[in-house]
């Protein structure tokens, strides 16, 4: 579960491979609004895509509680997803899970798969395939 | 486990490959043996001895299409080579054609799929078609004093050999040579290679006659024109008895005097010698077994990973110096020396490393020069011109992965030269041009570059027949074209689209175009400039870095952004002075030295939010590539390091003008600008880089 643009939204999490504090952030001229840009993860180039520029959510300032999820795309690129806030891992069972709400409305609507009430909170569930570049 | 059987499925498909390639380098000098009238009877047995060898690994594979069709090939190869079948035109086509067929059957082997190769199947039918073996007459060996216990030990191989030069009346000689054991390969080979001169070595033997400790006695049968004066004369040594094998008289003639073997009742061959021997390969110049123990295979990618590994430690090597600056600092004045000594040791070291892995991954460009041979002689069949194909610079060394990425442009390249540049013989001899036409493939390396150039004695670009076409189809205004310039009309086709021939033929309009090529030269880092004489011929000319893994890039700042320009296209670097541009043609220029030079502000190519503090003092890095030069704007030059460029992940993989990126030591990425892609955006977008915001991609 994590907070992008003031919302809360989860992932699965087979498909997180580590969880980092933002290294320093290369942009990229020219690329497309949502990429923010490139870094090195121990070596390894990342492209660091913003999730809440992704899902067309309102501009909120990351600050010190940013993280980035890191996975990997079905082309085998490293990719990074920027999200303001990481709050916990719950565990869902899939009767826990409801068919996604087509009143959500927004543009995020194409990534979402469904949506859970744990106890005392509302997450959206994202489709990590389709967040990602194919 | 499976990794294991992985990884030597691997290593058979790239063993596999380099026969393949051994069997149409020796395809290729036998046809060249063959058109000036040379016979080297060696090159059949090569042949047959690779396709003998890619059965057997075939059959260890499993791979049963492989099996069958080397096979059927060894057959063939065995009644040339036996002399049980002519080495006709058409022969030599059907094996030319194998080459090809057994790239398509390596690659249904290597993907494990299941599918018919009807051109296999022809080419089966084919070699079918060629007939049956001849049986030869009985044999004239036997008329000569030769000492029977060689004979027994013949090979077929080399009983056809001898008794098709004793057709041919050739004397016969027997060299009697002592080898000292510790240097007998080498003196060996610089034997046949000497012998091999006057005629041909039949085979060799040991005498079994002890002459030493460290020495041992061959018996060299040498099949030759020369008479036995002139091989004294050039091979003559205290270690080497040569003698004329005299040809036997019907009543034996007691004047002869008797072969010192025969005497000794034949040779008696220790059975362990004779047991190596028969191991190796019959014949000569067959490759030892030792020089295939000594090489090994390696993945590429491993070598990236060094490569990479190598760029970390620069990184540990410069934040070392740091602290060695700052111990000096803090007073530690020792310290700091002695970690200043380490830092430099290390350097040095580290360079080394890096250089030996860079040699590793050199090859040289005639890998890829021979296969662009066999698609000559294939092209130029098809289209029945004649054309020699002159190779300089071979053995020009350049990155694996680049020579890789070569073969497909040069191959069209080529196919284009003999297409529309090499003209027909008629109109050959009508301008006075010899029949054959002449492609040069020449490769040199200059500085950090390997220049690769394709040059026709061709008809020359038609550069009229080109301004009408791009004007036709819509790509230039008719008024624009009227102001073209020579080089500007030239460059039109790499345009999409254009060709300069009206018919388009299934051999160069097979949807690839010279804009294609220009794509995958540039990927590389490379350029491509054309030149062309009407009448007289065309060349193209490819510029290539030596290397992709790790390349010394000028650090530039740019707004608040740092980015890395490969020193290999930088010529140099000025200070920058904003009075003294100009606007001529819409373009930006600087006066340098008398010429005139196109500048571009490179913050505003690449669209970078405007800095805020007022910049006095700029720079202006010259990047040159081929001809064309091009001065990028930057704000401060931080100086020269070495990088490994990562490229950027697929997902950014449309966005132009960078080449990847590399790590910057304080954790950070700077991207490496390309300097080909910018320079070539600049100056064929006939426009300021100002007026173009459509450059935004993503």
């Amino acid at each position: 579960m994590f907070v992008v643009g003031g919302e809360l939204f989860g992932i699965e999490l087979t498909g997180i491979k580590e969880i980092l504090s933002p290294p320093p952030i290369t942009p990229v001229p020219r690329s497309s609004r949502e990429v923010l840009g490139v870094c090195s993860v121990r070596g390894l180039l990342v492209t660091v895509l913003c999730l809440r520029r992704k899902l067309r959510l309102a501009e909120t300032s990351g600050g010190r509680r940013s993280r980035i999820l890191l996975t990997t795309s079905q082309s085998g690129e490293t990719v990074g997803l920027l999200v303001d806030e990481v709050r916990q891992v719950v565990r869902l069972q899939a009767s826990e899970i409801e068919a996604a709400a087509s009143t959500l409305g927004s543009d995020a609507s194409e990534h979402v798969v469904g949506v859970a009430r744990p106890p005392g909170s509302f997450v959206v569930l994202l489709d990590l395939r389709s967040i990602l570049p194919s | 486990m499976a990794d294991i059987t992985d990884k030597a499925r691997e290593e058979f498909f790239s063993e596999a490959q380099e026969i393949i390639e051994t069997l149409s380098r020796n395809l290729l000098a036998l046809d060249a043996a063959q058109k000036s009238g040379k016979e080297d009877p060696s090159l059949i047995n090569e042949a047959f001895r690779a396709v003998h060898t890619l059965k057997g690994l075939a059959g260890l594979f499993g791979a049963i299409r492989l099996g069958a069709f080397s096979h059927r090939l060894e057959d063939l190869l065995d009644d040339l080579r036996l002399g049980r079948m002519d080495l006709r035109p058409e022969v030599l086509d059907v094996l030319f054609s194998t080459v090809d067929a057994y790239g398509r059957i390596l690659t249904i082997e290597k993907e494990g799929r299941d599918e018919d190769l009807p051109s296999v199947d022809d080419l089966f039918r084919r070699l079918d078609r060629l007939g049956a073996a001849v049986e030869r007459g009985a044999s004239p060996v036997g008329d000569y004093e030769l000492d029977p216990g060689m004979l027994a030990v013949l090979t077929e191989y080399e009983e056809h050999r001898l008794r098709s030069n004793i057709e041919q009346n050739l004397k016969l000689y027997r060299l009697r040579v002592q080898f000292d054991l510790s240097t007998i390969d080498k003196a060996l080979d610089d034997m046949k290679e000497r012998a091999k001169r006057h005629g041909e070595i039949i085979t060799y033997l040991p005498t079994g006659e002890a002459t030493g400790v460290d020495a041992i006695e061959l018996d060299l049968l040498l099949a030759s024109r020369d008479d036995l004066a002139t091989l004294i004369g050039s091979l003559g040594a205290d270690n080497i008895v040569i003698e004329e094998i005299p040809r036997r008289l019907r009543s034996v003639s007691p004047s002869v005097p008797p072969l010192r073997g025969s005497v000794a009742g034949g040779m008696t061959l220790p059975k362990q010698e004779h047991l190596d021997r028969m191991a190796d390969a019959p014949g000569d110049a067959a490759p030892s077994l030792r020089s295939l123990t000594q090489t090994v295979r390696v993945d590429i990618r491993k070598l990236d990973h060094l490569m990479n590994i190598v760029g970390e430690l620069s990184i540990v090597r410069s934040s070392l110096s740091r602290i060695a600056e700052r111990l000096r600092g803090e007073g530690s004045r020792q310290l700091a020396t002695e970690l200043m000594r380490l830092h430099r040791n290390f350097d040095r070291r580290l360079g080394e490393m890096q250089d030996g892995i860079l040699e590793v991954r050199m090859v040289p460009l005639g890998q890829v020069f021979d296969r662009l041979a066999r698609v000559v002689r294939q092209i130029s069949r098809d289209l029945g011109k004649e054309i020699r194909l002159v190779i300089t610079g071979a053995e020009t060394e350049i990155d694996k992965l680049i020579v890789e990425e070569l073969s497909d442009p040069l191959m069209h390249m080529i196919r284009n030269a003999i297409d529309h540049g090499i003209e027909s013989a008629e109109r050959r001899a009508e301008v006075g041009k010899p029949l054959a036409g002449t492609i040069a493939l020449n490769a040199f390396q200059k500085g950090n570059h390997v220049m690769i150039e394709v040059e026709d004695d061709g008809r020359g670009i038609d550069e009229r027949a080109l301004i009408e076409k791009a004007v036709e189809s819509g790509k230039i205004a008719r008024d624009e074209a009227s102001e073209l310039v020579r080089d500007e009309i030239l460059a039109l086709i790499f345009v999409p689209g254009l060709s300069t021939r009206e018919q388009v033929d299934d051999l160069s309009g097979r949807g690839v175009g010279m804009d294609i090529v220009k794509t995958n030269i540039s990927k590389l880092g490379g350029v491509i400039d054309v030149h062309s004489e009407t009448g007289i011929g065309t060349k193209m000319a490819i510029t290539l870095p030596i290397t992709l893994a790790i390349v010394s890039a000028l650090l530039v700042r740019v707004h608040d952004q740092v980015f890395a320009i490969p020193l290999s296209s930088v010529s140099e670097a000025l200070s920058f002075d904003a009075g003294q541009v100009r606007r001529v043609e819409n373009r930006e220029v600087v006066t340098v030295r008398g010429s005139s030079l196109p500048i571009c502000d490179l913050g505003r190519l690449l669209g970078l939010p405007e800095p805020l503090e007022d910049r006095r003092r700029r720079f202006i890095v010259v990047a040159a590539l081929g001809n064309r030069r091009l001065g990028l704007v930057v704000d401060h030059l931080y100086g020269q390091e070495d990088i490994v460029i990562k490229p950027l992940g697929s997902s950014l993989s449309r966005v132009r003008g960078f080449a990847g990126a590399t790590e910057l030591g304080d954790q950070r990425v700077g991207l490496v600008l390309d300097s080909g892609a910018v320079i070539e955006e600049v100056l064929s977008g006939g426009e300021g880089p100002r007026e173009r915001p459509s450059l935004m991609h993503g």
